[in-house]
């Protein structure tokens, strides 16, 4: 496999792996050093804000508190396609991508949740490429209900 | 019997009056007209915060009732609020949320406007007759602050603010006003529910059980008999003492991702809160601010506004402990408010085609623990001012 093609595998595995609620599969794809932040635009305040902001352990956290919330019932489906990689050096990648995320309810009715994009920071760690940052940059504001996953 | 039959399911409630709401106050369409003309007409709302527009002819764009209005710091200081709507055929003036606007144009036929709503400029006047550039100004809406915070009513006759809020804000004004806030979160959404099921969210304590963040950090954080509650002349209602909360309790909430400074009055671990009549909370979380406001667009949908305020120039890892506080409960991803919106709409799908009959607001702590006293404060407020038994508002 290509490098180019490792890349587009591991953020369409970020996704598969957040869909499917396999977390500890999506923690083996990320870095010991691993960040996490939604930022969002705020047209009503003319600033960045940040919606959510975790580290490594904080997203295991989060992943393990999940069954013990109340949530939005049905599922979310996470659609990524890699726009651009740009090698920072030889083991460090900056990867945009666009993603759509849909949720499908218990009835089986499916609405477009949200859209955006990931700006992710790839590394090479012993041979296998891992997320080591990823800003989720959201274009929906409307969140509806919210959630307790990350996107 | 166990379960209930029929008539059983559908009878008044045994109980005393007051203690009970019928589910009609959410959906009826003629209940839903007369809140908009007999109470969102006529009371003080909350419209923003004034770091919202800290600059000369900063403007920010607001929805009330259906009803699109801004407010703009003028060039004397005061902070005025106009219908969002061109005096000629009456165009949306400004379509971004917020910005910097020295004059007002019209964009259909290039009226203009000044930041205290005055008419300054009609294209090709002269071909009028009785239209008078001095009788266009826009509609003003009353507007006062207080601690920081910019009210409005649509009603000119409305009484002043002050007494329209009485003490109900005096717990909030060391916090909201002995340094500057600003808000550093905003985010809003349309939940498919009446206004008031959310806004029983902030007044309904008993629903903590609900959250299991708050099962583990507030529930058993100090004894429920010495929680005071407190409700004021006019509906509003709040904590009269702070309440406590035990962040270690949940985990990964110990020491809160970091310390940052409590707000004036208080410690971190506190937790206060007052909902304003007939839709507005401000709660604190010691170190945060969050006010959520939120506006009816129909009798089963709502538009809930949520701001998070921190303290103005504080330094960037101050702000981004702060902002961990509020996202750890609050905001579109927190441990806390998207559970409430699940509640919201869950309890309106069932009153929506009256599956559901009542709810129970009968909880009678002597204004400790988790009573109801706010709820029951709210709707008596609301019975008045509508004219209508909230727990039979249709004869």
């Amino acid at each position: 496999m290509s490098e180019h093609e490792a890349i587009v595998a591991l953020i369409g595995k970020s996704c598969l792996t957040l869909d499917d609620g396999n977390f500890e599969s999506y923690l083996a794809l990320c870095a010991p050093a691993y960040s996490y932040c939604i930022k969002v635009w705020s047209p009503e305040l003319r600033k960045d804000m940040v919606w959510l902001e975790h580290d490594r352990d904080g997203m295991a956290g989060v992943f393990e508190s999940l069954p013990e919330h109340l949530q939005r019932s049905g599922r979310l489906s996470r659609l990524a396609a890699v726009a651009t990689i740009d090698a920072v050096d030889a083991d460090k990648f900056d990867v945009v991508s666009k993603f759509i995320v849909h949720h499908t309810d218990v009835e089986g009715r499916t609405q477009t949740l949200a859209v955006g994009r990931y700006n992710d920071r790839v590394v090479r760690i012993d041979g296998a490429v891992l997320l080591s940052e990823r800003e989720v940059e959201l274009e929906t504001r409307d969140l509806g209900i919210g959630l307790h996953l990350p996107l | 019997m166990v379960a209930r039959d029929q008539s059983s399911w559908e009878k008044r409630p045994d109980m005393t009056a007051g203690y009970f709401v019928s589910g009609l106050v959410y959906t009826d369409p003629v209940i839903y007209r007369d809140e908009s003309d007999k109470v969102f007409s006529k009371v003080w709302h909350f419209a923003c915060h004034e770091s919202e527009v800290p600059e000369i002819f900063d403007y920010r764009v607001f929805e009330l009732d259906g009803q699109s209005l801004f407010a703009i710091h003028g060039e004397d200081g005061a902070i005025r609020t106009f219908l969002n709507v061109c005096s000629h055929r009456g165009a949306k003036l400004l379509d971004q949320p917020s910005g910097n606007a020295k004059s007002i144009t019209c964009f259909y036929h290039r009226w203009t406007y000044n930041s205290q709503g005055s008419c300054t400029g009609i294209p090709r006047a002269s071909g009028y007759n009785d239209v008078k550039r001095e009788t266009m100004g826009l509609r003003e809406v009353r507007t006062e602050r207080l601690h920081g915070l910019v009210f409005i009513t649509l009603d000119d006759g409305a009484l002043p603010l002050a007494q329209y809020i009485g003490p109900a804000l005096d717990r909030f004004s060391d916090m909201l006003t002995s340094q500057p806030l600003e808000v550093f979160h905003y985010n809003q959404a349309i939940l498919e529910c009446n206004w008031k099921a959310w806004h029983e969210t902030n007044m309904d304590l008993y629903h903590e059980f609900m959250h299991v963040v708050l099962r583990k950090t507030q529930v058993n954080a100090m004894p429920m008999e010495d929680r005071k509650l407190v409700v004021f002349e006019g509906g509003h209602g709040g904590s009269g003492g702070d309440l406590k909360a035990a962040y270690d309790g949940y985990d990964g909430f110990a020491g809160r991702g970091g310390d940052v400074p409590p707000l004036p009055g208080m410690s971190a671990t506190d937790f206060r809160f007052i909902n304003l009549f007939p839709s507005t909370a401000i709660i604190s979380r010691g170190t945060v601010v969050r006010i959520d406001t939120v506006t009816p667009i129909g009798p089963d949908k709502a538009l809930l506004k949520m701001r998070g305020l921190g303290v103005k120039g504080e330094s960037v890892e101050h702000r981004r402990i702060r902002q961990k506080h509020h996202n750890q409960y609050w905001g579109p991803f927190g441990r806390n408010v998207p559970e409430d919106m699940v509640a919201a709409e869950s309890c309106a799908d069932s009153f929506r085609n009256q599956a559901g009959r009542y709810q129970i607001i009968a909880r009678d702590e002597k204004m400790a623990g988790q009573d109801d006293a706010i709820l029951r404060a709210f709707y008596g407020e609301w019975g008045r001012r509508v004219g209508r038994d909230p727990g039979a508002p249709v004869k």
